[in-house]
């Protein structure tokens, strides 16, 4: 083997003069359309589904479980459930999240407050449970629920829904390492302690749901859902409770990422939920959508460079509470999935123009839907059904189950559908995607490139 | 393996950049690093930069063939320390970490005292390739008087392997399809910030490595003083003793069981069990999760109470103030005292869920924390008995009085309440009858009679049909009205309740509830016992059109008659029973 040639020094020169000349931007590290832009992708033909999967008494083992299917269309186990970890007792299962590395996935329970990390790179076809995270209200000094975890360099960034105190909606962000390390807890702004950031209408309501940024811009912006009071409680008792239904986020707040700490305060009432960001990178901005309030939100930076919010569109007929629930933007940032569980519909909407997003698609699923993800070419689409466990419609209606359709651009087509009752399994929510090509030592160039 | 070729990575930047920019903007486009900060920096000292953790050490050589210890290299000064190979070909990989840290060699030139405190550490994970020669022929150019960059490898893949193990920098070698490597890694680029403490305290990728940001960090580290995590705040011992001895204006001496009398460790124990949140079946509820301090020791954001899972209460959380001076508890009455009552949530498979008594008392015995306080309580052991004695303590200390409404009646301080509160008390012992049940008398008030009556909130939510629509309110000034059959999809059954009759199992007794006390009544909402009422112009609204009309209702509830002013004034009146020492109970 030689050395090479030419000295570092003169690459760094050369590549450095390219950017002042091209006015390049910032490269993607993309995920599956929907995750942390400081993750390694699959850009081709994911080999499993990981599905979080919230135990059920009388079904089963009654307890919280990752399930993983064969989702390699040669594979004679195609559409299979072909592992399946149970982890014990009832935690409300909820959201899921690969560290940076995408060595390890971490799966909160928002009752229980565990978080379970999962080895998913020894064998991708058969995770196990690696480590419990059973002190995380503790170490964070009172957060409860753990929602979204989310990559960021060495470190996951975990949002909370509630807090020891009141299990009121107040919460935090907390940051852990990769290793499981508690870093520090970074509560979000309320009136009461508006820490610095600006309070641009009526709400400062401190809630806490899903965070996603734009390292680009060093952005990183919070949604607010409701707290564990809402969030444990049987939905239609909810619905009809007059001082549960007081207690919804109505805030989306942009933070520094580098400094994580609020900036701004925006009014984006009626529990705005997920965030998605868009890919190009000359497009600053974000979705989100409001849960009970039905409409699609745009987070963006006018021409001064300072960020905002507008609703642009409705979902359904806000009158009937179709309850906007997951949602996935197609990697080239033309469209943008809404699933709306109480109609048990898929929605897409053109957002070529996101000021202006358009309808031009819809399907039912099922009874309820609730979680939506996308491959990275867009072609394939999978769906589960589990909303919360006292969300969840009750009797025949509560359909609980996984789904494949095929996406050609203009209808899908069902591949496949597993019925995660009949299988004794309980009720399926968020979905990841794993492959072998992420640990591989077989990996093609192109392959290696989008690891760096 | 080919030579490094610049030219051809410049030439494929380039066509690509220009053929088509959205596929450049997902496949080839260069990092951050390269361009002029596209926002700006966060000032130094301005944020914090926790500690992430210990920085390993591990066996290293430098160009020089010397065997070093990466120890020996961290604690003098901040340090910078990238992972990479000579041979890296991807223009935002290695060479990225790389230009970072000449871009700030550069920029130290102006700012030598900086320059000083910071060492670049760049090593190589390539011990095969980058040999102490090959890390010196990489370094051409790079090293000058600025500050210390070193150039560092290992002997060997053993030595490497642990290093990169501790730093979690993950390598995958390439290989060609007969499985030979060929020189090339995939492998996420990562830059770590380490303290003179040795503690890394960031961690870069690509999207964010920077020279301004990195520099800010150091700056803000050489700012900052060590940040200390936030530790979860300690139950203290309010001295709640003091609230039980001496009478508080407006109460009564405080009945106290002869088989448990009140000392300050059954209170302090009390309350750590109070507060504790093992004390459910999944470490989720305590019994402060439902009467929380700062909402009246009720809560104030929901009508009727949830438990462990979210399983469904029927009923709306009471306020523990004044406790000690309820004959019986609960709002049907079963329980009739504080010391058997604590069982009661402990056990409800919709509370607290404890799957049995034992549960309890070894789950308590098996805590570190525990050890020796309910010997020094009790001398005994957690038990049955024990469990509820200093459970019952802390909640028979919870007296809160000394209200405005004390200190004008009984304390003769004529303008401790409004003249409008004056006039709602003459209501509420005039026309409006109020103290009828909710009674006052020569030297105290407890504001209850301890007995069960009907005012037909009970009938109501069990017997009248319900409408085909519900008001729904989604947020701020937007209401619907939504359709039963859709709320119905996602409705458990509603549970029903007969209130006093479920005890005694006397149709007469049929949707009886408690009388509660109206002290701090304005902490408490929602009101009645199913929290159906959100407000106090609500529940007098509710008595002054005489209840609702059954079988059962007690015959004092009728119609008041009274006016607009009347209500307002009643209003006040009950508005004035807030307790004065309530902060001492819990702040």
């Amino acid at each position: 083997m030689k050395t090479h040639t030419t000295p570092i020094l003169t690459v760094i020169k050369s590549i450095a003069f390219a950017a002042t000349l091209l006015s390049i931007t910032t490269p993607i590290q993309a995920d599956e359309t929907c995750q942390s832009p400081y993750m390694a992708k699959i850009v081709g033909q994911e080999d499993f589904v990981y599905i979080w999967t919230l135990g059920v008494e009388g079904i089963g083992d009654e307890q919280d479980k990752l399930v993983t299917v064969d989702v390699k269309p040669d594979s004679p186990f195609y559409g299979k459930v072909i592992n399946s970890i149970s982890v014990g007792g009832r935690n409300e299962a909820h959201h899921s999240g690969f560290t940076d590395d995408r060595k390890y996935l971490w799966a909160g329970g928002l009752d229980t407050n565990k978080i379970f990390i999962f080895d998913v790179h020894s064998n991708p076809a058969k995770p196990t449970l690696s480590h419990t995270i059973t002190d995380f209200v503790k170490k964070s000094g009172g957060v409860v629920g753990p929602h979204t975890t989310y990559a960021l360099p060495g470190r996951m960034m975990i949002t909370g829904l509630s807090n020891s105190k009141n299990h009121s909606g107040a919460t935090a962000l907390v940051e852990y390492t990769n290793t499981g390390k508690y870093i520090a807890t970074h509560w979000a702004p309320t009136d009461k302690n508006l820490q610095g950031a600006i309070k641009t209408g009526k709400f400062a309501d401190g809630y806490g749901y899903d965070v996603r940024v734009l390292p680009r811009l060093n952005a990183m912006f919070t949604s607010s859902f409701t707290g564990w009071n809402n969030y444990m409680m049987d939905f239609g008792k909810m619905l009809k409770d007059g001082e549960a239904m007081k207690h919804f986020g109505n805030t989306v707040v942009q933070w520094d990422l580098h400094a994580k700490q609020p900036k701004k305060i925006f009014d984006v009432p009626g529990a705005p939920l997920e965030i998605r960001c868009a890919w190009d990178p000359n497009h600053n901005y974000c979705f989100t959508t409001t849960a009970l309030t039905s409409k699609i939100w745009l987070i963006y930076q006018d021409k001064k460079g300072q960020w905002q919010t507008k609703d642009v569109a409705d979902i359904g007929d806000p009158s009937k509470i179709p309850l906007p629930v997951d949602i996935s933007i197609q990697s080239d940032d033309s469209m943008l999935w809404v699933n709306t569980f109480m109609d048990g519909k898929t929605r897409a909407f053109n957002i070529s123009d996101p000021f202006n997003p358009k309808q031009v698609f819809e399907k039912k699923i099922g009874e309820q839907v609730n979680m939506v993800s996308s491959s990275w070419d867009g072609k394939r689409l999978y769906f589960t059904s589990s909303l919360l466990a006292n969300w969840d419609k009750k009797g025949k209606a509560n359909e609980q189950y996984f789904k494949l359709y095929h996406w050609n651009g203009k209808k899908l087509t069902e591949q496949f559908s597993i019925d995660f009752t009949k299988e004794k399994l309980g009720r399926a929510h968020q979905m990841r995607f794993g492959a072998y090509s992420l640990y591989a030592n077989k990996v093609t160039p192109s392959r290696a490139l989008a690891l760096k | 393996m080919k030579p490094f070729n610049v030219a051809q990575i410049l030439f494929t930047i380039t066509t690509t950049l220009v053929t088509d920019m959205s596929i450049a903007n997902n496949q080839l486009a260069l990092a951050p690093g390269y361009s002029p900060l596209a926002f700006i920096a966060p000032k130094p000292g301005s944020y914090q930069l926790p500690p992430l953790g210990q920085a390993s050490n591990g066996q290293l050589l430098n160009t020089e063939n010397q065997d070093i210890q990466l120890h020996d290299l961290l604690g003098d000064k901040i340090v910078l320390l990238s992972f990479i190979y000579s041979t890296c070909s991807d223009v935002n990989g290695c060479p990225l970490a790389t230009a970072v840290f000449y871009k700030i060699k550069n920029r130290l030139t102006k700012e030598p005292l900086l320059a000083d405190k910071l060492r670049l550490l760049t090593l190589s994970f390539n011990p095969q390739h980058d040999t102490p020669k090959a890390m010196k022929h990489y370094a051409k150019g790079l090293q000058d008087s600025t500050l210390d960059w070193q150039f560092l490898t290992t002997r060997s893949e053993k030595e490497l392997h642990p290093i990169l193990q501790q730093y979690q920098q993950s390598i995958q070698k390439i290989t060609n399809e007969k499985g030979e490597f060929t020189g090339t890694f995939s492998h996420i680029l990562r830059v770590y910030l380490i303290d003179k403490n040795k503690q890394l305290r960031n961690i870069y990728s690509v999207s964010f490595l920077h020279a301004d940001t990195l520099i800010n960090d150091i700056k803000t580290l050489i700012i900052a003083q060590t940040v200390s995590t936030p530790q979860q705040k300690d139950i203290s011992s309010h001295q709640l003793i003091k609230s039980v001895q001496p009478s508080l204006l407006g109460l009564p001496k405080i009945p106290v069981p002869n088989e448990n009398p009140i000392t300050e460790a059954k209170i302090n124990l009390g309350e750590k069990l109070f507060f504790d949140r093992r004390l459910s079946v999944n470490n989720t509820f305590s019994c402060a999760m439902c009467h929380i301090p700062d909402q009246g020791f009720s809560s104030n954001e929901m009508a009727t109470a949830i438990g462990v899972e979210g399983r469904t209460v029927r009923r709306n959380t009471p306020t523990l103030y004044n406790v000690a001076y309820y004959q019986s508890l609960f709002h049907d009455g079963r329980e009739s005292t504080l010391e058997n009552q604590v069982w009661g949530p402990l056990l409800a498979h919709n509370e607290m869920a404890n799957p049995s008594i034992g549960y309890v008392i070894d789950k308590i015995k098996q805590q570190s924390d525990y050890q020796g306080l309910f010997e020094q309580a009790f001398d005994r052991p957690a038990g049955i008995e024990t469990i509820g004695f200093a459970l019952a303590s802390y909640q028979r200390s919870l007296i809160s009085a000394d209200s405005n409404f004390d200190r004008w009646h009984f304390g003769k301080q004529k303008n401790a309440i409004s003249a409008l509160a004056q006039k709602g008390y003459r209501i509420f012992t005039g026309k409006g009858q109020c103290n009828s049940c909710h009674t006052i008398s020569s030297n105290h008030a407890l504001l209850t009679d301890n007995q069960f009556h009907n005012t037909g909130i009970g009938f109501n939510s069990t017997m009248q049909p319900t409408g085909s629509t519900t008001q729904i309110r989604l947020t701020s000034g937007i209401v619907i009205n939504v359709d039963n059959h859709l709320i119905d999809t996602v409705s458990e059954n509603k549970p029903s309740d007969l209130g006093r009759y479920e005890i005694t199992n006397n149709p007469n007794d049929r949707w009886k509830y408690k009388t509660p006390s109206l002290r701090n009544i304005s902490l408490t909402a929602p009101y009645m016992h199913n929290g159906s009422l959100a407000s106090l112009e609500q529940v007098v609204r509710f008595y002054n059109q005489g209840g609702v009309k059954n079988v059962t209702l007690d015959p004092l509830i009728k119609p008041l008659h009274l006016t607009d002013l009347e209500m307002d004034s009643l209003i006040a009146f009950l508005n004035s029973l807030t307790g004065n020492n309530n902060h001492q109970l819990y702040d």
